[in-house]
């Protein structure tokens, strides 16, 4: 739809007809407000103070039950895969069907390799093969901040490896490094979770993509 | 009036403006968004921040409360969409074709659900169309019909329920990097309603 551009100046000139025009469209209102015996009572009664406290405590309910919906919610989807995942260990997942969606609105025509690392006793290596584009190897908190993301190129694999280590005052020391190009990508919890996903071109491809889902793996380091 | 309905009159307003106002507004900025958390591009709305450590507190709300796992905007852009181009709700009693032209993202992924998330059944058994499994125009344009019966070409089954929601995935790290930074993608696909019965 064209946007038609139109200058204060215009404004200004245009505005006494502006107000007559919508004094006529109130005029045409059945029920005039400030006339009628409620709209009089209400105007006498109600405390404007009263109204611009309600509109500044509506504000301190606006944030909390945002602040709330937040962390209430927080680790829905994280909790609906710990009931399916074993800790610390590669599952693939069966392909997505109505009524066995492993979390809402996740593409369908994927496959999924997940693992729910717990690193309450150690570091978690996890290694994998990203493919394609479409491909992606992530990490994920329990509050769905994604912590680590490697997208699929068009047609070149990657192969990737690291160490989930655990950071933070409780967390226990982190592993002598095998060698210094061992990667370390620092969790600020606990637990979470790693997605390797991998999009199915056909279903020629299925069995081909299945098997490479299955190299995957995800290990505590001793 | 008395003093005490005076007093109950405006306690009434107190609490009606306070917590109905705020319930619904919090409501509304989690569920749609507003232009502080969300982009939009005609019918397609993304939560540019979802999944990074610094997303606000209503996208981190949006996602929490949706259960959803999200790649950050840096690698991924996930789009929804609600309405067709023309501003109306899509249902599953109405046709639509899915255009894409000059859309050329690295890779695409487009699926539809209901408005909670779940997959329609379907017969052909297909939920969603993917930059690998679509089938393009000798021109490079692509169509997608989505219609709860049958279609010749590429059909996206809507089911048999009432609104749907079609969720378009972009994986392109300069298309998601030009969004994140306040640019307009090139081109989007346009929803345009063909038929309804």
């Amino acid at each position: 739809m064209p946007v038609k551009e139109i200058s204060l100046d215009a404004l200004r000139q245009r505005l006494p007809q502006l107000l007559s025009h919508g004094q006529r469209q109130l005029a045409k209102l059945p029920f005039r407000f400030r006339e009628s015996q409620l709209g009089a009572t209400i105007t006498r009664w109600v405390s404007w103070r009263m109204v611009a406290a309600a509109v500044l405590l509506g504000g301190i309910v606006h944030i909390g039950a945002t602040f709330i919906a937040a962390l209430s919610a927080t680790g829905q989807a994280y909790r609906q895969l710990a009931d399916r995942l074993p800790p610390n260990s590669m599952t693939v997942l069966p392909l997505q069907a109505p009524g066995r969606q492993i979390l809402p609105f996740l593409p369908p025509d994927m496959l999924y390799a997940m693992c729910r690392y717990d690193l309450s006793g150690g570091s978690v290596a996890v290694s994998a093969g990203v493919l394609d584009a479409g491909w992606a190897l992530s990490l994920h908190t329990p509050d769905g901040r994604n912590l680590y993301v490697l997208p699929g190129q068009p047609q070149r694999r990657v192969d990737v490896s690291f160490v989930i280590v655990p950071t933070g005052p409780d967390a226990p020391p982190p592993p002598r490094r095998e060698s210094p190009a061992d990667t370390q990508i620092a969790s600020p919890t606990l637990d979470g979770v790693a997605i390797l996903r991998a999009p199915i071109r056909g279903l020629a491809w299925m069995a081909e993509t299945e098997a490479v889902l299955r190299t995957a793996r995800c290990t505590p380091v001793n | 009036m008395s003093r005490f309905k005076k007093v109950l009159l405006n306690l009434a307003l107190l609490i009606g403006i306070a917590l109905g106002g705020g319930l619904a507004s919090a409501w509304y900025m989690i569920e749609a968004g507003s232009r502080l958390s969300t982009r939009s591009f005609g019918p397609w709305v993304t939560w540019p921040s979802a999944g990074r450590p610094e997303a606000d507190p209503y996208t981190r709300a949006h996602v929490a409360r949706n259960a959803e796992l999200p790649l950050s905007s840096t690698a991924e852009l996930t789009f929804r969409a609600k309405t067709d181009n023309r501003g109306a709700w899509l249902t599953s009693g109405c046709d639509y074709a899915v255009v894409m032209e000059e859309f050329d993202p690295v890779w695409w992924d487009l699926a539809v659900y209901d408005l909670q998330g779940r997959l329609a059944p379907n017969a052909a058994d297909r939920h969603a169309f993917n930059s690998s499994t679509v089938m393009r125009d000798i021109d490079g344009r692509t169509v997608i019909t989505v219609a709860r019966d049958a279609r010749p070409g590429n059909w996206l089954p809507s089911g048999r329920g009432n609104r749907v929601v079609l969720v378009l995935t972009i994986q392109d790290a300069n298309m998601a990097n030009a969004i994140h930074t306040g640019a307009s993608p090139r081109s989007m696909p346009e929803i345009v309603r063909t038929g309804c019965r």
